[in-house]
């Protein structure tokens, strides 16, 4: 058991180093200018945009305070603040209440809608064409 | 009769849909994907009664996002290595 709370805080100390480096990186440098941040895998290999790309210049400017700029590199980061504020809120009223809420997210139809979002947002984010051209990174 | 089978429910597994997300969005869209695709199946088949499939279908998506988010903690850590092996050369160049 003490064994185990040891390696729990070491763990949770390298995961705290490792997302505040990273942030720092993110806020100090803008991947667009720089040659030292990596492509998307995906992109350099197929040309084509994936529904990751564009998360990285979206990091950077989500991080100096331009939040509109940083969102349309990536849409779907709403999507998943959406989903951790959800998480977040029931989370709360969950310990507050000390009773189980009925969560949207546990039902497959939700969850389904949110692949096909996804999916959707992958394809068109591809279409060179004006009311899709905004999703491209 | 309802109360003994609600007594008999084991507790709803995590869908682990927010890592699935993370994971597709940061770094690595196919393996994100397939997580999130055994998300959609972990509620289905607990709705459904099928406790056993709802229970490894939860571990198979938390595995496939976990797959995913440190394939690109070590894609970056490779990375920085590489880039500070390049600014040594660099340096021994100048």
């Amino acid at each position: 058991m003490h064994k185990k709370t040891i390696q729990n805080i070491v763990l949770s100390v390298i995961i705290l180093l490792f997302t505040g480096g990273i942030i720092a990186l993110y806020f100090l440098y803008n991947p667009s200018n720089s040659n030292y941040f990596s492509k998307c895998i995906f992109y350099s290999t197929t040309g084509l945009h994936c529904p990751g790309c564009g998360s990285q210049r979206a990091l950077h400017h989500i991080l100096q305070g331009n939040i509109l700029t940083g969102l349309k590199h990536n849409l779907l980061l709403v999507l998943l603040v959406i989903i951790l504020i959800y998480k977040a809120v029931l989370f709360g009223l969950e310990k507050y209440y000390v009773k189980k809420f009925k969560s949207l997210l546990n039902n497959s139809k939700v969850i389904k809608v949110i692949l096909v979002i996804i999916i959707l947002y992958w394809i068109l984010r591809n279409v060179d064409y004006y009311p899709f051209a905004v999703f491209a990174p | 009769m309802e109360q003994i089978v609600n007594n008999n429910k084991p507790p709803r597994p995590s869908n682990y849909l927010a890592l699935a997300i993370i994971s597709t969005i940061a770094c690595c869209m196919p393996l994100g994907i397939v997580s999130i695709i055994y998300s959609t199946k972990v509620d289905s088949a607990y709705n459904d009664g099928n406790y056993e499939l709802a229970e490894s279908s939860s571990k198979k998506a938390k595995n496939w996002g976990i797959a995913g988010l440190s394939t690109g903690v070590i894609a970056i850590v490779l990375y920085l290595i590489f880039i500070v092996f390049l600014a040594a050369v660099g340096a021994l160049d100048a």
